[in-house]
């Protein structure tokens, strides 16, 4: 078999004067690898939308919340509402362990908060330092709450990004100034620019946060709250975890130990592994779909080769009958099976490629997402895309092949 | 001699077995213009076929200037058809997507000559038909007579031992065949080129120097021809 550029000519002449048989039979690849490409991109893409609402938020972390009983117990009816207070806090600190962070969240909403003329109407909610590592902060401007700040119950809030440009919309700088929360007046610390994503009590760009204690004192809530928030200790099985506190809180409270609607618990790592698994699933899918599509595409170009291949009886028949070997006529072609796979699958990598730049950045360019969502196929993709064109290539080529190895140089005189 | 055939016999098996070459004796000095010639069904075809190694023979010998022609792989069948014969077709079997220059290429294409090469060389057997303003044109663009100009440039440009034509002007019109069989004639007298015509055609036939006439599968009448009288072109053919 000779590889010069003289076959490679002789191949690249004999497609591009045969346009539309080369087009048609280049669609199916060029379809199959489009839709296997734009459809791993679309997952990636969405992955990444997805992997984004859980931006910041700790894998670990355990969310309680405290609603009314669905059963009798210790002497208390059914239906009871009941609150938890800083005592469980400290109790949860103390015995349990697997426990690393504990802390409170108090939430109001609908919370008025002012400046100047404008108005916006959020949640408000009551938060200790600590809750930076469950749900950790994107600042724009200034700083989240501090320890001090929740120890000496200064008057501080930290705004959501969505607050700030209702009551700045001029976009500059809030730290320092003071915005009315309700009845009274907080400076602004700073300015955090998550979007919505996991939301524990209302989405964190519509949020205004100040010290926990403030929040206690402006309610007259006497230290009761329903929510607690958590983390397990690296390497700690959260459901040991919540098992321990489940107890605890049910005895303190008086609460019939199995009775789930009482006591909301929220896992985020079992949700994180529904989304992995969820997304591995969709990957599997897709591929399957892609591969299904691509191998139609090939089996279709394969069919237009047999059919190409006899109409093309006289011609081959010539060649024949001029000098080519059996053997050149094999290698023709497949090369020109392969020669056409390829390009019509490097368009198709092109085109998707192409598709799937534009999504990124429409859907980069949306408010309500962060900038820098990639719906784009990784490199190493698209060089088993390329390998794997090759060998559809080969594979597609080689009964058309065949069948015209087999063509005597007298059928060209036959066809007439 | 160049071409000799002793006793070569052909059976095609189908439902019904038809012999078709019935000892088959003959012998063709290299220079010589011969014609063969018979109605169909005669196997005049099949012997074209043998002649040209596109078609194997069952029992007997072929001898191309003393070379055998038996049982031969596909691939040097394909070599000597490359190297020793020129066929020139009635359909003049040109490729529709090449131009005039490239199907004179191709041959030696097959053989491996380089492009630069191989383009020069179809270039001058273009030119020395008459068809340099027609280098670039597809058959499509060509009449009858320009395509089977192109087909004998295609035949002439690896110089081979034999010309094979066959029917060389059976799709032309009575003025354009005039003119290849002269063309044809020229080529045997200048360059001393050995061309075996196959036809049915006595006015064909009659540009030849030689007539091996065929019939039912065996040689009949060897008629030397050089007067070139005994049919006129176009007349009234024995065999027609």
């Amino acid at each position: 078999m000779r590889f010069d550029i003289d076959r490679y000519k002789e191949i690249i002449d004999t497609l591009s004067r045969n346009r539309s048989r080369t087009i048609l039979t280049g669609f199916g690849i060029f379809w199959g690898i489009f839709m296997l490409l734009v459809m791993l991109g679309g997952g990636n893409g969405l992955k990444a939308i997805l992997s984004q609402n859980f931006e910041g938020f700790a894998s670990n972390a355990i969310i309680i919340g405290t609603n009314r009983t669905s059963k009798p117990y210790g002497g208390f009816k059914r239906d009871r509402y009941w609150l938890m207070d800083k005592s469980d806090v400290e109790v949860i600190k103390t015995l349990v362990p697997e426990a690393d962070i504990v802390t409170m969240m108090d939430a109001d909403w609908g919370g008025n908060v002012t400046y100047s003329d404008k108005s916006y109407s959020g949640i408000i909610k009551g938060l200790t330092s600590e809750y930076a590592g469950v749900e950790s902060p994107q600042m724009m401007f200034g700083r989240w709450l501090n320890e001090v700040d929740c120890t000496q119950e200064r008057k501080v809030c930290v705004i959501g990004k969505r607050v700030w440009s209702n009551l700045f919309p001029d976009g500059e700088n809030p730290t320092g100034l003071f915005i009315k929360v309700k009845n009274s007046y907080f400076q602004v610390i700073g300015v955090d620019g998550r979007n919505g994503g996991i939301n524990i009590n209302g989405s964190p760009d519509q949020s205004v946060v100040i010290p926990y204690q403030l929040m206690d004192k402006m309610n007259n809530s006497g230290g009761k709250f329903d929510m607690i928030c958590m983390t397990a200790k690296e390497g700690a099985d959260s459901d040991v975890l919540q098992e321990k506190v489940r107890g605890l809180l049910s005895r303190r409270h008086s609460i019939a130990p199995d009775d789930k609607n009482a006591m909301m618990m929220l896992d985020t790592e079992k949700i994180f592994k529904i989304v992995d698994n969820l997304f591995t699933g969709v990957n599997i899918l897709v591929i399957l779909v892609g591969l299904g599509t691509l191998l139609a595409g090939a089996i279709g170009v394969s069919n237009i080769m047999m059919v190409t291949v006899k109409e093309r009886t006289t011609e081959i028949g010539i060649r024949r009958a001029i000098g080519a070997t059996p053997k050149m006529i094999l290698s023709q072609i497949i090369t020109e099976s392969i020669g056409l796979t390829i390009l019509a699958g490097m368009l198709g990598i092109l085109f998707s490629v192409l598709i799937l730049w534009a999504a990124g950045s429409i859907v980069s360019s949306m408010p309500d997402f962060t900038s820098g969502i990639s719906f784009q196929i990784g490199f190493w993709t698209g060089i088993a895309v390329l390998l794997l064109l090759v060998v559809l290539g080969v594979l597609a080529g080689l009964a058309p092949a065949l069948r015209a190895m087999n063509i005597k140089p007298v059928d060209a005189m036959r066809d007439e | 001699m160049l071409i000799e055939l002793k006793d070569v016999n052909k059976t095609y098996f189908g439902a019904q077995p038809l012999h078709v070459l019935k000892g088959i004796n003959l012998g063709i000095e290299r220079g010589e213009f011969v014609s063969i010639m018979g109605a169909s069904g005669s196997g005049k075809s099949t012997l074209l076929n043998i002649l040209g190694i596109l078609d194997n023979y069952d029992s007997g010998e072929y001898r191309i200037n003393g070379k055998l022609i038996w049982d031969l792989t596909e691939a040097k069948a394909a070599e000597y058809r490359n190297k020793m014969i020129g066929f020139i077709f009635q359909s003049y079997n040109l490729i529709g997507f090449k131009t005039a220059v490239e199907n004179v290429e191709l041959p030696l294409f097959y053989q491996g000559v380089s492009r630069h090469k191989r383009h020069e060389m179809a270039m001058e057997y273009i030119d020395r038909l008459g068809l340099k303003d027609w280098a670039g044109h597809y058959p499509n663009e060509m009449s009858g007579g320009q395509k089977q100009r192109v087909a004998i440039a295609r035949a002439l440009v690896t110089k081979p031992d034999i010309i094979l034509a066959d029917e060389p002007t059976g799709a032309l019109d009575s003025k354009t065949s005039v003119e290849i069989m002269d063309l044809l004639k020229e080529l045997n007298e200048r360059e001393k080129l050995t061309i075996i015509v196959v036809t049915h055609e006595s006015g064909v036939a009659n540009y030849t120097n030689k007539i091996i006439h065929i019939k039912d599968g065996v040689i009949g009448q060897i008629e030397e021809n050089h007067a070139h009288n005994s049919v006129h072109f176009g007349g009234e053919g024995m065999l027609k």
